[in-house]
Protein backbone atom coordinates (compact mmCIF):
# COMPACT_ATOMS: atom_id res chain seq x y z
CA UNK A 1 0.00 0.00 0.00
CA UNK A 2 2.96 2.32 1.01
CA UNK A 3 4.79 1.55 -2.02
CA UNK A 4 2.07 2.47 -4.40
CA UNK A 5 1.69 5.75 -2.19
CA UNK A 6 5.36 6.51 -2.97
CA UNK A 7 4.37 5.40 -6.67
CA UNK A 8 2.11 7.26 -6.69
CA UNK A 9 4.19 10.86 -5.18
CA UNK A 10 6.64 9.42 -7.88
CA UNK A 11 4.76 10.17 -10.73
CA UNK A 12 2.88 13.29 -9.73
CA UNK A 13 6.30 14.78 -8.68
CA UNK A 14 7.65 14.22 -12.20
CA UNK A 15 4.00 15.76 -13.45
CA UNK A 16 4.41 19.17 -11.34
CA UNK A 17 8.42 19.13 -13.05
CA UNK A 18 7.04 19.39 -16.75
CA UNK A 19 9.96 21.26 -17.53
CA UNK A 20 13.28 18.77 -16.50
CA UNK A 21 10.61 15.63 -16.59
CA UNK A 22 10.15 16.77 -20.77
CA UNK A 23 13.68 17.16 -20.78
CA UNK A 24 15.10 13.82 -19.21
CA UNK A 25 12.15 11.95 -21.31
CA UNK A 26 13.74 14.05 -24.59
CA UNK A 27 17.17 12.75 -23.47
CA UNK A 28 16.14 8.51 -23.17
CA UNK A 29 14.07 9.05 -26.01
CA UNK A 30 16.82 10.37 -28.41
CA UNK A 31 19.30 7.78 -27.24
CA UNK A 32 16.60 5.06 -27.74
CA UNK A 33 16.17 6.45 -31.09
CA UNK A 34 19.77 6.58 -31.93
CA UNK A 35 20.77 3.24 -30.43
CA UNK A 36 17.89 1.99 -32.32
CA UNK A 37 18.47 3.68 -35.75
CA UNK A 38 22.29 3.12 -35.83
CA UNK A 39 22.77 -0.05 -34.03
CA UNK A 40 19.21 -1.23 -34.33
CA UNK A 41 19.42 -0.75 -38.32
CA UNK A 42 22.46 -2.72 -38.19
CA UNK A 43 21.34 -5.17 -36.16
CA UNK A 44 18.72 -5.66 -38.09
CA UNK A 45 20.11 -5.84 -41.22
CA UNK A 46 22.83 -8.23 -39.33
CA UNK A 47 19.82 -10.26 -38.12
CA UNK A 48 18.70 -10.58 -41.17
CA UNK A 49 21.79 -11.65 -42.96
CA UNK A 50 23.00 -14.19 -40.44
CA UNK A 51 19.58 -15.46 -40.90
CA UNK A 52 20.05 -16.05 -44.17
CA UNK A 53 22.89 -17.98 -43.28
CA UNK A 54 20.97 -19.63 -40.61
CA UNK A 55 18.86 -21.20 -42.99
CA UNK A 56 18.79 -25.07 -42.71
CA UNK A 57 21.19 -24.99 -46.49
CA UNK A 58 23.73 -23.07 -44.15
CA UNK A 59 23.62 -26.20 -41.58
CA UNK A 60 23.40 -29.01 -43.88
CA UNK A 61 25.97 -31.93 -44.01
CA UNK A 62 25.29 -34.15 -47.34
CA UNK A 63 26.74 -37.23 -47.25
CA UNK A 64 26.74 -39.52 -50.42
CA UNK A 65 28.18 -43.22 -50.58
CA UNK A 66 28.32 -45.37 -53.59
CA UNK A 67 26.32 -48.05 -54.15
CA UNK A 68 29.20 -50.24 -53.26
CA UNK A 69 30.07 -48.43 -49.78
CA UNK A 70 27.59 -50.57 -47.84
CA UNK A 71 26.16 -47.60 -45.84
CA UNK A 72 22.23 -48.58 -45.47
CA UNK A 73 19.08 -47.06 -43.85
CA UNK A 74 19.71 -48.07 -40.33
CA UNK A 75 22.71 -45.61 -39.99
CA UNK A 76 19.99 -43.21 -38.91
CA UNK A 77 19.59 -45.16 -35.56
CA UNK A 78 23.29 -44.33 -35.20
CA UNK A 79 23.19 -40.92 -36.26
CA UNK A 80 20.05 -40.29 -33.67
CA UNK A 81 22.44 -40.50 -30.95
CA UNK A 82 24.98 -37.94 -31.83
CA UNK A 83 24.20 -34.56 -30.05
CA UNK A 84 23.98 -31.24 -32.02
CA UNK A 85 21.67 -32.96 -34.72
CA UNK A 86 18.00 -31.15 -35.49
CA UNK A 87 17.29 -33.47 -38.83
CA UNK A 88 18.56 -36.23 -40.36
CA UNK A 89 17.25 -38.67 -43.34
CA UNK A 90 18.47 -41.22 -45.79
CA UNK A 91 17.87 -41.56 -49.74
CA UNK A 92 18.11 -44.34 -51.69
CA UNK A 93 19.90 -44.02 -54.93
CA UNK A 94 17.63 -42.30 -58.12
CA UNK A 95 15.19 -44.76 -59.99
CA UNK A 96 13.33 -43.15 -62.83
CA UNK A 97 9.76 -43.25 -62.96
CA UNK A 98 6.73 -41.83 -65.36
CA UNK A 99 2.93 -40.81 -65.14
CA UNK A 100 1.21 -44.29 -64.98
CA UNK A 101 -1.08 -42.75 -67.49
CA UNK A 102 1.83 -41.82 -70.12
CA UNK A 103 4.45 -44.28 -69.87
CA UNK A 104 6.90 -42.87 -72.65
CA UNK A 105 6.67 -39.54 -70.85
CA UNK A 106 9.37 -37.43 -69.30
CA UNK A 107 11.27 -39.60 -66.88
CA UNK A 108 11.83 -38.19 -63.02
CA UNK A 109 14.20 -39.59 -60.58
CA UNK A 110 12.57 -41.26 -57.68
CA UNK A 111 14.30 -41.64 -54.27
CA UNK A 112 12.93 -44.13 -51.57
CA UNK A 113 13.63 -41.82 -48.21
CA UNK A 114 14.16 -43.05 -44.60
CA UNK A 115 13.90 -40.70 -41.42
CA UNK A 116 11.39 -39.76 -38.79
CA UNK A 117 11.00 -36.12 -39.62
CA UNK A 118 9.72 -36.31 -42.96
CA UNK A 119 6.88 -34.05 -42.14
CA UNK A 120 9.48 -30.63 -42.63
CA UNK A 121 9.13 -31.98 -46.42
CA UNK A 122 5.53 -31.65 -46.30
CA UNK A 123 5.04 -35.28 -46.27
CA UNK A 124 2.56 -35.88 -43.59
CA UNK A 125 3.88 -37.62 -40.41
CA UNK A 126 1.43 -40.34 -40.41
CA UNK A 127 0.87 -41.58 -44.19
CA UNK A 128 -2.70 -43.31 -45.19
CA UNK A 129 -1.01 -46.06 -46.81
CA UNK A 130 2.65 -45.88 -45.34
CA UNK A 131 5.11 -46.74 -47.96
CA UNK A 132 2.58 -46.80 -50.66
CA UNK A 133 2.76 -43.47 -51.50
CA UNK A 134 4.48 -40.97 -54.04
CA UNK A 135 5.42 -37.15 -52.90
CA UNK A 136 6.76 -34.92 -55.66
CA UNK A 137 7.45 -31.12 -56.06
CA UNK A 138 6.20 -28.34 -58.24
CA UNK A 139 8.54 -29.06 -60.84
CA UNK A 140 8.52 -32.76 -60.97
CA UNK A 141 4.66 -32.90 -60.73
CA UNK A 142 4.68 -30.64 -63.36
CA UNK A 143 7.21 -32.91 -65.92
CA UNK A 144 4.71 -36.10 -64.86
CA UNK A 145 1.92 -34.29 -66.06
CA UNK A 146 0.13 -33.99 -62.77
CA UNK A 147 -0.02 -30.84 -62.03
CA UNK A 148 -3.59 -31.86 -59.59
CA UNK A 149 -1.53 -33.87 -57.24
CA UNK A 150 -3.21 -36.76 -58.41
CA UNK A 151 -2.67 -39.96 -60.39
CA UNK A 152 0.59 -42.26 -59.39
CA UNK A 153 3.83 -42.75 -61.07
CA UNK A 154 4.84 -45.94 -62.37
CA UNK A 155 9.26 -46.59 -61.59
CA UNK A 156 11.16 -48.07 -64.76
CA UNK A 157 11.43 -51.44 -61.76
CA UNK A 158 7.53 -51.75 -62.77
CA UNK A 159 6.12 -50.71 -59.43
CA UNK A 160 3.51 -48.36 -59.07
CA UNK A 161 2.89 -45.72 -56.63
CA UNK A 162 0.00 -43.21 -55.73
CA UNK A 163 0.79 -39.65 -55.60
CA UNK A 164 0.34 -38.52 -52.07
CA UNK A 165 0.65 -35.16 -51.80
CA UNK A 166 3.19 -31.96 -52.80
CA UNK A 167 6.86 -31.54 -51.46
CA UNK A 168 8.21 -28.73 -50.15
CA UNK A 169 11.92 -28.67 -51.17
CA UNK A 170 14.05 -26.92 -49.27
CA UNK A 171 17.96 -25.74 -50.01
CA UNK A 172 19.34 -28.32 -48.85
CA UNK A 173 17.24 -30.26 -51.43
CA UNK A 174 17.36 -28.33 -54.04
CA UNK A 175 20.27 -29.98 -55.83
CA UNK A 176 18.13 -33.23 -56.26
CA UNK A 177 15.39 -30.82 -58.32
CA UNK A 178 13.06 -32.00 -59.56
CA UNK A 179 12.41 -34.49 -56.84
CA UNK A 180 9.91 -37.70 -56.07
CA UNK A 181 10.32 -38.99 -52.69
CA UNK A 182 8.60 -42.46 -51.27
CA UNK A 183 8.64 -42.22 -47.78
CA UNK A 184 9.05 -45.66 -46.31
CA UNK A 185 7.71 -46.61 -42.85
CA UNK A 186 10.05 -46.39 -40.06
CA UNK A 187 8.03 -48.49 -37.56
CA UNK A 188 9.55 -51.82 -39.38
CA UNK A 189 13.08 -52.65 -39.17
CA UNK A 190 14.71 -51.77 -42.40
CA UNK A 191 18.43 -52.12 -43.24
CA UNK A 192 17.75 -50.63 -47.20
CA UNK A 193 20.99 -49.61 -49.14
CA UNK A 194 20.84 -45.89 -49.51
CA UNK A 195 23.43 -43.20 -51.07
CA UNK A 196 22.71 -40.35 -49.65
CA UNK A 197 22.65 -38.74 -45.85
CA UNK A 198 21.13 -35.57 -45.18
CA UNK A 199 21.98 -34.45 -41.45
CA UNK A 200 21.01 -31.11 -40.40
CA UNK A 201 22.92 -29.20 -37.39
CA UNK A 202 21.72 -27.54 -34.55
CA UNK A 203 23.58 -24.74 -35.42
CA UNK A 204 26.21 -23.56 -38.05
CA UNK A 205 29.56 -23.85 -35.33
CA UNK A 206 28.43 -27.43 -34.58
CA UNK A 207 28.55 -28.16 -38.50
CA UNK A 208 32.11 -29.47 -38.56
CA UNK A 209 31.97 -31.19 -35.66
CA UNK A 210 28.62 -32.88 -36.44
CA UNK A 211 30.31 -33.87 -39.33
CA UNK A 212 32.94 -35.69 -38.10
CA UNK A 213 30.48 -37.34 -35.84
CA UNK A 214 28.12 -39.10 -38.38
CA UNK A 215 31.71 -40.07 -40.44
CA UNK A 216 32.07 -42.39 -37.62
CA UNK A 217 29.11 -43.77 -37.04
CA UNK A 218 28.22 -43.98 -40.90
CA UNK A 219 29.12 -47.38 -41.07
CA UNK A 220 30.53 -47.84 -44.88
CA UNK A 221 31.95 -50.74 -45.53
CA UNK A 222 34.53 -48.99 -47.91
CA UNK A 223 35.56 -45.22 -46.21
CA UNK A 224 36.56 -44.34 -50.01
CA UNK A 225 33.19 -44.16 -51.50
CA UNK A 226 31.55 -41.94 -49.33
CA UNK A 227 31.94 -38.03 -49.63
CA UNK A 228 30.72 -35.51 -47.24
CA UNK A 229 29.75 -31.54 -48.68
CA UNK A 230 29.31 -29.28 -45.85
CA UNK A 231 28.62 -25.69 -45.62
CA UNK A 232 31.45 -25.13 -43.37
CA UNK A 233 33.13 -22.15 -44.93
CA UNK A 234 29.69 -20.47 -44.65
CA UNK A 235 29.53 -21.14 -40.97
CA UNK A 236 33.08 -19.21 -40.92
CA UNK A 237 31.86 -16.72 -42.82
CA UNK A 238 28.92 -16.28 -40.15
CA UNK A 239 30.94 -16.20 -37.43
CA UNK A 240 33.61 -12.89 -39.28
CA UNK A 241 30.03 -10.66 -39.79
CA UNK A 242 29.27 -11.56 -36.53
CA UNK A 243 32.03 -10.88 -35.16
CA UNK A 244 32.69 -7.46 -36.71
CA UNK A 245 29.32 -5.94 -36.56
CA UNK A 246 28.95 -7.44 -32.81
CA UNK A 247 31.75 -5.33 -32.14
CA UNK A 248 31.15 -2.21 -33.58
CA UNK A 249 27.10 -2.27 -32.51
CA UNK A 250 28.73 -2.55 -28.59
CA UNK A 251 30.91 -0.06 -28.88
CA UNK A 252 28.01 2.35 -30.40
CA UNK A 253 26.18 1.75 -28.02
CA UNK A 254 28.40 2.19 -25.10
CA UNK A 255 29.04 5.34 -26.30
CA UNK A 256 25.72 6.38 -26.60
CA UNK A 257 24.63 5.24 -23.42
CA UNK A 258 27.91 7.09 -21.58
CA UNK A 259 26.58 10.46 -23.48
CA UNK A 260 22.82 9.51 -22.29
CA UNK A 261 23.57 8.57 -18.99
CA UNK A 262 26.41 11.89 -17.93
CA UNK A 263 22.82 13.87 -19.95
CA UNK A 264 20.14 12.82 -17.45
CA UNK A 265 22.87 12.64 -14.30
CA UNK A 266 23.26 16.55 -15.20
CA UNK A 267 19.79 17.21 -15.43
CA UNK A 268 19.10 15.52 -12.57
CA UNK A 269 21.20 17.36 -10.51
CA UNK A 270 20.00 20.99 -11.62
CA UNK A 271 16.64 19.67 -10.66
CA UNK A 272 17.87 18.79 -6.92
CA UNK A 273 19.86 21.92 -6.77
CA UNK A 274 16.73 23.60 -7.93
CA UNK A 275 14.09 22.00 -5.47
CA UNK A 276 16.86 22.04 -2.81
CA UNK A 277 14.02 23.35 -0.51
CA UNK A 278 11.96 21.16 -1.46
CA UNK A 279 13.89 17.96 -0.24
CA UNK A 280 15.01 19.84 2.88
CA UNK A 281 11.07 19.62 3.53
CA UNK A 282 10.52 16.53 2.78
CA UNK A 283 13.18 15.67 4.93
CA UNK A 284 11.23 18.05 8.44
CA UNK A 285 8.34 16.59 7.56
CA UNK A 286 9.86 12.90 8.61
CA UNK A 287 11.11 11.80 4.96
CA UNK A 288 13.64 9.35 5.70
CA UNK A 289 16.86 9.73 3.35
CA UNK A 290 15.93 6.59 1.48
CA UNK A 291 12.82 7.59 0.52
CA UNK A 292 13.97 10.47 -0.68
CA UNK A 293 16.74 8.32 -2.68
CA UNK A 294 13.55 5.95 -3.99
CA UNK A 295 11.55 8.86 -5.02
CA UNK A 296 14.02 10.01 -7.53
CA UNK A 297 14.71 6.44 -8.73
CA UNK A 298 11.23 5.93 -9.30
CA UNK A 299 10.81 9.34 -10.69
CA UNK A 300 13.47 8.48 -13.12
CA UNK A 301 12.59 5.27 -13.72
CA UNK A 302 9.10 6.40 -14.57
CA UNK A 303 10.33 8.95 -16.88
CA UNK A 304 12.73 5.99 -18.49
CA UNK A 305 9.89 4.13 -19.46
CA UNK A 306 7.93 6.59 -20.90
CA UNK A 307 11.01 7.79 -22.90
CA UNK A 308 11.95 4.00 -23.82
CA UNK A 309 8.76 3.66 -24.49
CA UNK A 310 8.55 6.54 -27.01
CA UNK A 311 11.87 6.03 -28.64
CA UNK A 312 11.30 2.75 -29.52
CA UNK A 313 8.36 3.03 -31.14
CA UNK A 314 9.09 6.24 -32.70
CA UNK A 315 12.44 4.62 -34.08
CA UNK A 316 10.54 1.01 -35.36
CA UNK A 317 8.35 3.48 -37.27
CA UNK A 318 10.99 5.49 -38.88
CA UNK A 319 12.71 1.90 -40.10
CA UNK A 320 9.11 0.55 -41.37
CA UNK A 321 9.03 4.33 -42.92
CA UNK A 322 12.51 3.82 -44.57
CA UNK A 323 12.08 -0.41 -45.46
CA UNK A 324 15.09 -1.29 -43.28
CA UNK A 325 14.93 -4.30 -40.87
CA UNK A 326 13.57 -4.11 -37.41
CA UNK A 327 16.27 -5.34 -34.67
CA UNK A 328 14.68 -8.99 -33.17
CA UNK A 329 12.47 -8.02 -29.89
CA UNK A 330 15.10 -9.73 -27.83
CA UNK A 331 17.68 -7.12 -28.84
CA UNK A 332 14.89 -4.11 -27.97
CA UNK A 333 13.87 -5.35 -24.53
CA UNK A 334 17.47 -5.39 -23.69
CA UNK A 335 18.25 -1.81 -25.06
CA UNK A 336 15.13 -0.84 -22.98
CA UNK A 337 16.35 -2.49 -20.35
CA UNK A 338 20.20 -1.11 -20.29
CA UNK A 339 18.57 2.37 -21.12
CA UNK A 340 16.29 2.19 -17.87
CA UNK A 341 19.15 0.81 -15.80
CA UNK A 342 21.86 3.38 -17.42
CA UNK A 343 18.96 6.75 -16.16
CA UNK A 344 18.67 4.92 -12.98
CA UNK A 345 22.58 4.71 -12.40
CA UNK A 346 23.47 8.00 -13.39
CA UNK A 347 20.27 9.78 -11.06
CA UNK A 348 21.83 7.66 -8.19
CA UNK A 349 24.35 10.57 -7.54
CA UNK A 350 21.83 13.12 -7.56
CA UNK A 351 19.14 11.38 -5.22
CA UNK A 352 21.66 10.71 -2.83
CA UNK A 353 22.67 14.65 -2.97
CA UNK A 354 19.04 15.33 -2.99
CA UNK A 355 18.84 13.25 0.42
CA UNK A 356 21.51 14.48 2.05
CA UNK A 357 20.02 18.33 1.75
CA UNK A 358 19.86 19.53 5.10
CA UNK A 359 16.63 21.13 6.16
CA UNK A 360 17.81 23.77 8.46
CA UNK A 361 20.13 25.09 5.31
CA UNK A 362 17.09 25.04 2.86
CA UNK A 363 14.24 26.00 5.10
CA UNK A 364 15.81 28.93 7.02
CA UNK A 365 15.40 31.93 5.91
CA UNK A 366 18.24 34.33 6.77
CA UNK B 1 -4.96 39.61 19.44
CA UNK B 2 -3.28 40.08 22.97
CA UNK B 3 -6.58 39.08 24.46
CA UNK B 4 -7.51 35.97 22.35
CA UNK B 5 -4.09 34.62 22.77
CA UNK B 6 -4.35 34.97 27.08
CA UNK B 7 -7.62 33.01 26.47
CA UNK B 8 -6.45 30.67 24.40
CA UNK B 9 -3.15 30.21 27.60
CA UNK B 10 -5.63 30.65 30.68
CA UNK B 11 -6.32 26.53 30.56
CA UNK B 12 -4.03 23.74 30.59
CA UNK B 13 -2.59 21.10 32.26
CA UNK B 14 0.81 20.52 32.04
CA UNK B 15 1.61 16.94 32.75
CA UNK B 16 4.44 14.17 30.73
CA UNK B 17 7.71 15.17 29.04
CA UNK B 18 7.21 14.91 25.58
CA UNK B 19 10.33 16.54 24.61
CA UNK B 20 13.93 16.74 26.90
CA UNK B 21 17.21 17.95 26.05
CA UNK B 22 19.85 16.52 27.86
CA UNK B 23 23.50 18.15 27.90
CA UNK B 24 23.21 19.40 24.37
CA UNK B 25 26.41 20.54 22.87
CA UNK B 26 26.46 21.45 18.78
CA UNK B 27 29.02 23.27 16.42
CA UNK B 28 28.56 23.73 12.69
CA UNK B 29 32.05 23.19 12.50
CA UNK B 30 34.35 20.25 14.18
CA UNK B 31 36.76 23.15 15.33
CA UNK B 32 34.06 26.16 15.89
CA UNK B 33 33.10 27.25 19.09
CA UNK B 34 29.64 25.45 19.55
CA UNK B 35 26.73 26.96 19.31
CA UNK B 36 24.93 25.63 22.11
CA UNK B 37 26.92 23.64 24.87
CA UNK B 38 25.31 21.23 27.83
CA UNK B 39 22.42 22.59 27.48
CA UNK B 40 19.29 20.86 29.13
CA UNK B 41 15.59 21.65 29.17
CA UNK B 42 11.95 19.80 29.45
CA UNK B 43 9.29 20.14 27.35
CA UNK B 44 5.86 19.09 28.64
CA UNK B 45 2.69 18.12 27.06
CA UNK B 46 0.05 20.62 27.17
CA UNK B 47 3.12 23.86 27.25
CA UNK B 48 3.58 26.42 24.85
CA UNK B 49 7.42 27.23 25.04
CA UNK B 50 8.63 30.18 23.15
CA UNK B 51 12.51 30.63 22.60
CA UNK B 52 13.98 33.81 22.28
CA UNK B 53 16.61 35.99 22.36
CA UNK B 54 18.95 37.38 20.13
CA UNK B 55 19.73 36.59 16.86
CA UNK B 56 22.86 34.49 16.30
CA UNK B 57 22.08 32.54 19.69
CA UNK B 58 21.36 29.58 18.13
CA UNK B 59 17.39 29.40 18.57
CA UNK B 60 16.83 27.89 15.08
CA UNK B 61 19.68 25.49 15.46
CA UNK B 62 17.78 24.74 18.66
CA UNK B 63 14.67 23.68 17.25
CA UNK B 64 16.21 21.93 14.49
CA UNK B 65 18.35 19.89 17.47
CA UNK B 66 15.38 19.38 19.10
CA UNK B 67 13.49 18.29 15.74
CA UNK B 68 15.89 15.59 15.05
CA UNK B 69 17.01 17.22 11.80
CA UNK B 70 20.89 17.95 13.06
CA UNK B 71 22.82 16.07 15.38
CA UNK B 72 24.47 17.34 18.60
CA UNK B 73 27.99 16.47 18.90
CA UNK B 74 27.29 15.89 22.92
CA UNK B 75 24.51 15.16 24.73
CA UNK B 76 20.78 13.64 23.79
CA UNK B 77 17.04 14.28 22.51
CA UNK B 78 14.57 12.20 24.55
CA UNK B 79 11.44 12.09 22.07
CA UNK B 80 8.69 10.60 24.52
CA UNK B 81 11.28 9.31 27.16
CA UNK B 82 13.16 7.60 24.19
CA UNK B 83 16.78 8.30 23.31
CA UNK B 84 17.80 9.44 19.66
CA UNK B 85 21.05 9.49 20.16
CA UNK B 86 22.91 6.96 17.89
CA UNK B 87 19.14 6.21 16.10
CA UNK B 88 19.73 5.72 12.50
CA UNK B 89 18.27 8.19 10.20
CA UNK B 90 14.96 6.04 8.94
CA UNK B 91 14.46 5.47 12.80
CA UNK B 92 15.08 9.34 12.96
CA UNK B 93 12.48 9.90 10.59
CA UNK B 94 10.13 7.68 11.28
CA UNK B 95 9.50 9.35 14.63
CA UNK B 96 9.72 13.39 13.13
CA UNK B 97 6.81 11.89 10.94
CA UNK B 98 5.44 10.32 13.83
CA UNK B 99 5.91 12.77 16.59
CA UNK B 100 6.40 16.15 14.63
CA UNK B 101 4.81 18.92 12.87
CA UNK B 102 6.61 21.89 12.12
CA UNK B 103 5.87 25.36 10.90
CA UNK B 104 8.89 27.00 9.15
CA UNK B 105 9.32 30.64 8.75
CA UNK B 106 8.64 30.86 5.24
CA UNK B 107 5.55 28.40 5.20
CA UNK B 108 7.93 26.37 2.43
CA UNK B 109 5.28 24.73 0.90
CA UNK B 110 5.76 22.81 -2.49
CA UNK B 111 4.33 25.42 -5.20
CA UNK B 112 3.68 22.86 -7.47
CA UNK B 113 1.61 20.98 -5.83
CA UNK B 114 -1.80 21.82 -4.94
CA UNK B 115 -2.64 23.19 -1.19
CA UNK B 116 -4.46 19.77 -0.47
CA UNK B 117 -1.49 17.95 -1.39
CA UNK B 118 0.62 20.49 0.29
CA UNK B 119 -1.26 20.15 3.40
CA UNK B 120 -1.54 16.32 3.24
CA UNK B 121 2.04 15.39 2.18
CA UNK B 122 3.26 14.16 5.43
CA UNK B 123 0.35 11.03 5.60
CA UNK B 124 3.23 9.62 2.78
CA UNK B 125 5.68 9.98 4.99
CA UNK B 126 3.78 8.31 8.01
CA UNK B 127 2.47 5.72 5.98
CA UNK B 128 -1.49 6.36 6.71
CA UNK B 129 -4.10 7.25 4.48
CA UNK B 130 -4.30 9.68 2.42
CA UNK B 131 -7.66 10.16 1.78
CA UNK B 132 -8.68 10.18 5.44
CA UNK B 133 -5.73 12.82 5.15
CA UNK B 134 -7.88 14.91 2.84
CA UNK B 135 -10.67 14.46 4.69
CA UNK B 136 -9.23 16.57 8.05
CA UNK B 137 -6.85 19.01 5.67
CA UNK B 138 -10.59 20.01 4.87
CA UNK B 139 -11.70 20.53 8.22
CA UNK B 140 -8.48 22.22 8.90
CA UNK B 141 -8.73 24.61 5.96
CA UNK B 142 -11.92 25.88 7.04
CA UNK B 143 -11.05 25.98 10.67
CA UNK B 144 -8.23 28.67 10.34
CA UNK B 145 -10.16 30.27 7.63
CA UNK B 146 -7.50 29.73 4.88
CA UNK B 147 -10.52 30.83 2.45
CA UNK B 148 -8.32 29.24 -0.72
CA UNK B 149 -9.62 26.47 -2.49
CA UNK B 150 -7.97 23.31 -1.80
CA UNK B 151 -7.46 22.74 -5.43
CA UNK B 152 -5.14 25.99 -6.18
CA UNK B 153 -1.42 25.81 -5.83
CA UNK B 154 0.24 27.85 -3.52
CA UNK B 155 1.74 30.30 -5.75
CA UNK B 156 -1.29 32.19 -5.80
CA UNK B 157 -1.77 32.72 -2.12
CA UNK B 158 -0.84 35.49 0.11
CA UNK B 159 1.99 35.56 3.22
CA UNK B 160 -0.64 34.67 5.72
CA UNK B 161 -2.72 31.97 3.55
CA UNK B 162 0.81 30.52 2.90
CA UNK B 163 1.39 30.58 6.69
CA UNK B 164 -1.90 29.01 8.02
CA UNK B 165 -1.65 25.98 4.90
CA UNK B 166 1.50 25.31 6.64
CA UNK B 167 -0.02 25.28 9.90
CA UNK B 168 -2.95 22.98 8.66
CA UNK B 169 0.06 20.54 7.26
CA UNK B 170 1.53 20.58 10.72
CA UNK B 171 -1.94 20.06 12.47
CA UNK B 172 -3.03 17.30 9.82
CA UNK B 173 -2.07 14.34 12.12
CA UNK B 174 -2.50 15.94 15.67
CA UNK B 175 1.48 15.49 16.48
CA UNK B 176 2.22 15.37 20.17
CA UNK B 177 4.95 17.60 19.61
CA UNK B 178 4.64 21.49 17.03
CA UNK B 179 8.09 23.02 16.39
CA UNK B 180 7.75 26.79 14.70
CA UNK B 181 10.80 28.57 13.85
CA UNK B 182 9.51 32.36 13.49
CA UNK B 183 6.36 31.12 12.45
CA UNK B 184 4.81 34.89 12.48
CA UNK B 185 7.82 36.43 11.48
CA UNK B 186 6.53 37.78 7.84
CA UNK B 187 2.55 37.78 8.89
CA UNK B 188 -0.01 40.74 9.02
CA UNK B 189 -1.26 41.04 12.55
CA UNK B 190 -4.40 38.99 12.37
CA UNK B 191 -2.49 35.71 10.56
CA UNK B 192 -0.11 35.95 13.04
CA UNK B 193 -2.85 35.67 16.00
CA UNK B 194 -4.94 33.04 13.57
CA UNK B 195 -1.49 30.78 13.47
CA UNK B 196 -0.22 31.62 17.40
CA UNK B 197 -3.70 30.66 18.70
CA UNK B 198 -3.93 27.61 16.33
CA UNK B 199 -0.59 26.05 17.76
CA UNK B 200 -1.68 27.25 21.62
CA UNK B 201 -5.08 25.40 20.84
CA UNK B 202 -3.04 22.51 19.93
CA UNK B 203 -0.61 22.46 23.17
CA UNK B 204 -4.51 22.47 25.03
CA UNK B 205 -4.90 19.09 23.55
CA UNK B 206 -2.21 17.45 25.28
CA UNK B 207 0.57 18.50 23.04
CA UNK B 208 4.03 20.17 23.59
CA UNK B 209 4.61 23.34 21.39
CA UNK B 210 7.81 25.04 21.08
CA UNK B 211 8.08 28.12 19.15
CA UNK B 212 10.82 30.13 18.25
CA UNK B 213 10.22 34.10 17.97
CA UNK B 214 11.20 37.56 18.27
CA UNK B 215 7.82 38.73 19.11
CA UNK B 216 7.40 39.90 22.45
CA UNK B 217 3.54 39.53 22.18
CA UNK B 218 4.02 35.92 20.96
CA UNK B 219 6.25 34.65 23.99
CA UNK B 220 4.06 36.64 26.47
CA UNK B 221 0.85 33.82 25.14
CA UNK B 222 3.34 31.58 25.65
CA UNK B 223 2.67 29.14 28.87
CA UNK B 224 6.65 29.87 29.59
CA UNK B 225 9.95 31.49 27.69
CA UNK B 226 13.41 30.24 27.69
CA UNK B 227 16.24 33.08 26.57
CA UNK B 228 19.21 32.21 25.12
Amino acid sequence: MRSLAILREAIVTARSQPVASALTILMITGMVLAVMLTTGRTVGAEQQVLGSLDDLGTRSIVIRAESSAGVTSSVLDRIAVVDGIEWAAAFTSAVDATNTLVLDGTKVATRYAYGSHLDILGIPASSPDPGHLAYASSGALERLGLPDVAGSITLTTGTQYGVGGQLTTPDFLAPFEPLVLIPQPTSAPVDDAVNVVIVIADSPELVAPVSDAVLSVIGADDPTKVTVQTSEALAELRGIIQGQLGAFSRGLVVILLAVTGALVAIILFGLVMMRRKDFGRRRALGASRRLIVGLLLLQTGALGLVGTGLGVAASSLALVASSDPLPSTSFILALSTLTLVTALLAAVAPAVAASRREPIRELRVP
Amino acid sequence: MNEQLEAAAADHNPSRVLLEAQDLTFAYRANAHPILEGWSAKFLSGTTTALTGPSGRGKSTLLYLLGLMLRPAAGDILVDGRATTGLRDVQNAQIRAGYFGFVFQDAALDPSRTVLDNVTESSLYRGTDRKKAAVRARDLLERFNVGVPPARRPGQVSGGQAQRIALCRALIHEPQILLADEPTGNLDPESSAVVVEGMISHSRTGAAVVIVTHSPEVAAACDREIRL
